[in-house]
């Protein structure tokens, strides 16, 4: 198959600060995740394959097209920037509408272009609303619709999950997914492993600038389930939570922090441990306040794979 | 291209009448018709004798000028990219269909239109003002619409500079500070060629020359040694048009990073 965006060693560095450094890839037609740390390079690779940055050394081609200072090609390509930036005097039909006229869409079709964009991210009933007042999730769809609202054949997508809350992002993970299914190329970046997950298994690891890995999700999930991790439950009943983990074979470690009424457990399986969490919340009067993972477990992956 | 200059026009004026900025410079701007309120209640109570049309062409070397049109174009000209940059909504414009140089030039023009809707409406009041009354004739219309061209090639001049420097630079505002309300204050003073170098003595050289020495202002236009009005309006145009294709050419080709 032919790809729709190609890579080849492409490197770019800040001063002395490092980018990202001989990137080679070929991303086809599908979801394909960036999955790597803040700082990984993620967002430079974007915006290189966007044309808003030039790479040192390599090249980027999309259809087989230079991206560089070739206007053309944003006929074909939506992106959606990491950042929270608008134009905040605008509504969000006036922001879709007026990105839209410089398509060269009629006034007319630019108004139904941006209806339907934002049908599809379920913002037309604050259209008329300035963007100022939009919460952190309304703009965030905001940003996918400016990206999605011409039908372009390729979406990049910045960390689109960012910010918004647990049903926000599974309406964009499923609107995500009903774009592939309509046959487009969509690269999106994160850095929480669970995001991607549930979007695709065509993941590219991103570290210092570097491929680590390029594959299915499963191999990194194998990598997970082999390396330890760290999960902090807050709760009140923290020491007979601990009582009713310790017996099993998959916690390696368990410390407690009773000042903060929390315990941390260390293990090599995260899905049996969670697996049997839930049961206890089910079947017991188990009340928990919070679950957070102390140490980054994708970043614990990437030191793990660096250090392979 | 034009097309895309045109699409780019439609969207920052609309942006532009939208916008806090153009409500606050036209605050800015109606200050002149209050001061023109001020001068004509001075004139009618009989401190200030002259004729109306001198007091008008003395303020409109002061405030309009040497001031309102350095101003306005200082602050939209350096905005057309720094603004960009600043609000990090970069991304959202190269990302479109558009070549660099129509984004830039469709910005400068849709700003220039803003700015000049302004200008025309506080320059004909302020006229108005000054000028109804005594010996007021319609063909004193064409005198307001003569001064309006001079301010408004003056006012597109300092935008295209202006302009540059935000595409050229990163602090752009302060070097333009020191460019419009200092060497071109100062240099416009300086005998023989040198005086040639600033915007502001091709502008002066257009202004009617009856009253180039009368006036209580009339001491603006000590040293004036004025360059032929075709030659002076050529200029003019010639800046504008070198200093758009400046920033064209920097924008086209420069990377615009901001932190994040």
């Amino acid at each position: 198959m032919t790809a729709v965006i190609e890579a080849t060693s492409l490197s770019r560095w800040y001063g002395n600060v490092l980018g990202i450094s001989d990137i080679s890839l070929e991303i086809q037609p599908g979801i394909t995740a960036l999955l790597g740390p803040n700082g990984a390079g993620k967002s430079t690779f974007m915006k290189i394959i966007t044309g808003q940055l030039k790479a040192n050394l390599g090249q980027v081609r999309i259809y087989g097209q230079k991206v560089w200072n070739n206007n053309q090609i944003f006929h074909r390509l939506g992106f959606c920037p990491e950042v929270d930036a608008f134009y905040e005097e605008l509504n969000g039909l006036e922001f879709l509408s007026g990105l839209l006229s410089l398509y060269g869409f009629r006034k007319a079709e630019c108004l139904k272009l941006a209806e339907q964009a934002l049908k599809i991210v379920e913002l037309q009933d604050v259209k008329l609303r300035p963007i100022r007042s939009y919460s952190r999730g309304m703009r965030q769809r905001l940003k996918v619709a400016q990206a999605l609202a011409h039908d372009p054949e390729i979406l990049i997508l910045d960390e689109p999950l960012s910010g918004l809350d647990p049903l926000s992002k599974r309406r964009l993970i499923k609107l995500i997914k009903e774009l592939r299914t309509k046959g487009k190329t969509i690269v999106v970046s994160s850095h929480i492993l669970p995001e991607v997950e549930a979007m695709t298994s065509e993941i590219i690891l991103i570290h210092h600038g570097k491929i680590l890995a390029k594959g299915d999700i499963y191999f990194i999930r194998e990598l997970l389930d082999t390396h330890p991790h760290m999960i902090k439950i807050k709760s009140p009943q923290f020491r007979e939570l601990a009582s009713w983990l310790a017996p099993e074979d998959y916690i390696l470690n368990i410390t407690f922090e009773p000042e903060s009424q929390a315990v941390i457990f260390e293990t090599h399986h995260r899905d049996r441990f969670f697996d049997r969490l839930n049961e206890l919340v089910l079947n017991s009067d188990l009340n928990l306040e919070e679950i957070t993972s102390p140490d980054d477990n994708l970043q614990a992956v990437f030191d793990y794979l660096v250090e392979k | 291209m034009r097309e895309e200059i045109l699409r780019v026009f439609s969207f920052y004026f609309f942006l532009g009448k939208k916008s806090a900025r153009t409500r606050t410079f036209f605050l800015v701007s109606s200050v002149s018709i209050l001061m023109a309120l001020i001068i004509r209640a001075y004139q009618l109570a009989g401190y200030w004798t002259e004729n109306g049309q001198v007091i008008f062409q003395n303020f409109l070397m002061v405030f309009f000028l040497q001031f309102l049109i350095v101003l306005l174009g200082l602050f939209y000209g350096t905005s057309i990219l720094a603004e960009e940059v600043e609000g990090r909504t970069m991304s959202y414009i190269t990302t479109r269909p558009v070549r660099r140089a129509a984004l830039i030039t469709g910005k400068y023009l849709a700003y220039l239109s803003l700015v000049s809707i302004m200008l025309i409406s506080t320059v004909l009041i302020s006229y108005l003002i000054l000028n109804l009354g005594r010996d007021f004739r319609l063909d004193d219309i064409g005198t307001v619409f003569r001064y309006f061209i001079i301010l408004w090639l003056g006012l597109a001049a300092y935008m295209s500079f202006f302009n540059f420097l935000g595409a050229w630079l990163k602090k752009p505002i302060l070097v333009g500070l020191a460019f419009g309300f200092g060497w071109e204050s100062i240099i416009q003073y300086f005998p023989g060629t040198t005086q040639k170098l600033s915007v502001a003595h091709y502008l002066k050289s257009l202004l009617p020359q009856y009253t180039s020495s009368s006036g209580k202002l009339g001491f603006l236009f000590i040293r004036l040694e004025p360059t032929k009005p075709g030659l002076a309006v050529l200029i003019l145009i010639a800046i504008i048009l070198v200093f758009l294709i400046l920033a064209s050419l920097i924008f086209s080709y420069k990377e615009y990073l901001f932190e994040e």
